[in-house]
């Protein structure tokens, strides 16, 4: 996937700026983080009949002004709302040369840019597994999001650096799920970017 | 509260227990209130009594939170699934119409109110003074609780961020800078003493008044009981009223140790009058407050604790003394501080 040129930044933040509506998308399927990869024993044992996960699908596409890299999420969800437990969308990067399937382990993180509905602006956190994260202050990350016809768009933007991998993942929390910490979708591969 | 960026703050080693006396708690909320005004009472902490006084039998706070699972199963060793308190079981934190009655010209109409919608309402001390069982054998007793800082704490082993340590005082403290507001530590406490603030995005619960503990201060809950009620000390300290509650006269038990986690919070079990028969004679077989109901709580070994009170009160009725009822008595209040006897007006505030 190659990351769209596009000057003007600020209209590149909005997740419904026209300017999206040129970018190439890419759409990868989602698969659960596995039960046993969970990091504590209490999540495996109390989620061990239940399932988490299920978000199928989303689409990722990316874009600079030069500046900044965004990456923009796509995904649908049609449940209603959660009052404990918002939707949450992640834009992963194999910094620390962790895998995306399990957002990294103990020896080898991976990097995420995470936003959370209902909370402002966006974090960036080190993955050391489903859960195990550390947030990263002074960032300089950005995020808004908006649901929409039953899909989330949520935009990123963060430093440019961060496209330096050349790879990128998704991970999608349900919110009416009670999904958080390691129990989400994660993309079954990485999707690549391309300077364009 | 935060720790201090090691992840552990230091109050002395050997594990810090709470005592308290049920028959003479009187359920006048000192002890919440206190806390209250110490550790919160900012934006988002609202709903949060991190010492809270139940009215027993009763649903409490959260309502329910007695049938909301949690734990560790003692027989497997293996935690139990549990359920996340809402905004709604912990209740109040409301806003009321002050403005409507006072100043909206509807004097002798409006009343003070919750604005919150009627068939929702619940708060903390929601069901107080209740109780159960019908005239003339009606009962009822209060119970104070706080985080019970486990020794088997089932919440810093669910938590994925590693936000909890279990110290070597035995507390159990949050960093909030690595708590990622997940509340996996709300699911797994079978307490249900774990509160989540939703403005800062974290989840919250009793630091065992830590900072005052690092001063020689007992805590707020201990400090400022006007029933003289509870004692705090180290299990391990052989002179503390608390080890001798505990360990050696076992009148002081652990509530619902069938959670499998160790709670560190003791109870001495209420006393009761006789129950009254239909013919209003004195039924001196039953206490008015079922032992079942006791053994529910406090466990078997209630009787035993419960037959020990009784007898230590016929030995000094009959004359005698006894060094339990002495030390239940606390006759010169600082007995119940253990070694944390500081006096908090004495010391430099931290801003």
């Amino acid at each position: 996937m190659k990351i769209a040129k596009i000057s003007g930044g600020a209209s590149l933040a909005d997740p419904t700026a026209s300017a999206w509506a040129s970018v190439e998308s890419v759409t990868v399927p989602l698969q659960p983080v596995p039960l046993d990869a969970q990091p504590t024993s209490y999540i495996r044992e109390a989620w061990a009949g239940r399932s988490y996960g299920k978000t199928a699908q989303a689409s990722v596409a990316a874009a600079t002004d030069g500046q900044k890299l965004y990456v923009r999420l796509s995904w649908k969800d049609d449940e209603r709302p959660n009052k404990e437990f918002q939707d949450a969308v992640a834009a992963v990067f194999p910094d620390g040369g962790g895998a995306l399937g399990t957002l990294g382990d103990a020896e080898k993180p991976v990097a995420v840019w995470f936003w959370e509905n209902g909370r402002s602006g966006g974090n960036s956190l080190t993955s050391h597994g489903p859960g195990v994260v550390r947030k990263d202050p002074g960032s300089g990350l950005a995020a808004a999001g908006e649901l929409a016809g039953g899909s989330w768009n949520v935009v990123f933007g963060g430093p440019l650096a961060a496209a330096r991998s050349g790879r990128v993942g998704v991970a999608v929390w349900n919110g009416s799920n009670d999904e958080r910490g390691g129990l989400a979708a994660v993309s079954r591969d990485w999707v690549s970017l391309e300077q364009a | 509260m935060s720790t201090n960026g090691t992840g552990t703050v230091s109050t002395g080693s050997g594990q810090l227990a709470w005592v308290f006396d049920l028959n003479k708690c009187i359920g006048c909320q000192t002890c919440s209130v206190a806390c209250k005004v110490l550790w919160t009472r900012e934006s988002g902490e609202e709903q949060q009594w991190w010492c809270s006084v139940n009215t027993q039998p009763g649903l409490g706070t959260p309502k329910g939170w007695e049938s909301m699972g949690g734990g560790i199963d003692v027989a497997t060793g293996k935690p139990r699934a549990g359920h996340q308190p809402t905004r709604e079981e912990f209740g109040g934190g409301w806003d009321f119409n002050y403005y409507e009655v006072f100043y909206g010209g509807t004097a002798g109409k409006a009343h003070l109110e919750p604005q919150a919608p009627r068939e929702n309402r619940w708060a903390m001390n929601w069901d107080e003074d209740q109780g159960a069982g019908e005239w003339p054998n009606s009962y009822y007793f209060y119970l104070p609780r706080i985080c019970n800082h486990c020794t088997n704490p089932v919440c810093v082993s669910a938590c994925p961020t590693g936000a909890l340590v279990k110290q070597e005082d035995g507390l159990v403290l949050r960093d909030e800078d690595v708590c990622m507001g997940d509340r996996f530590c709300m699911e797994a406490c079978p307490y249900k003493k774990i509160y989540f603030n939703y403005e800062r995005h974290v989840a919250q619960q009793c630091i065992g008044c830590f900072p005052r503990i690092e001063a020689g201060v007992a805590p707020a809950c201990v400090r400022q009981c006007p029933g003289r009620a509870v004692f705090i000390g180290r299990l391990s300290d052989e002179d503390s009223p608390v080890h001798k509650l505990v360990n050696e006269w076992k009148v002081a038990l652990p509530m619902h140790a069938e959670y499998g986690t160790r709670p560190n919070v003791y109870y001495v079990p209420p006393m009761s009058p006789a129950r009254l028969k239909e013919d209003m004679s004195i039924d001196t077989e039953n206490p008015r407050i079922p032992n079942e109901y006791l053994e529910s709580l406090f466990g078997p070994d209630v009787h035993t604790a419960l037959g020990t009170l009784k007898s230590e009160m016929e030995k000094v009725r009959g004359g005698g003394k006894s060094e339990i009822l002495s030390t239940l008595i606390a006759y010169h209040w600082t007995e119940l501080l253990g070694p944390f006897t500081q006096d908090p007006a004495e010391l430099t505030p931290v801003s």
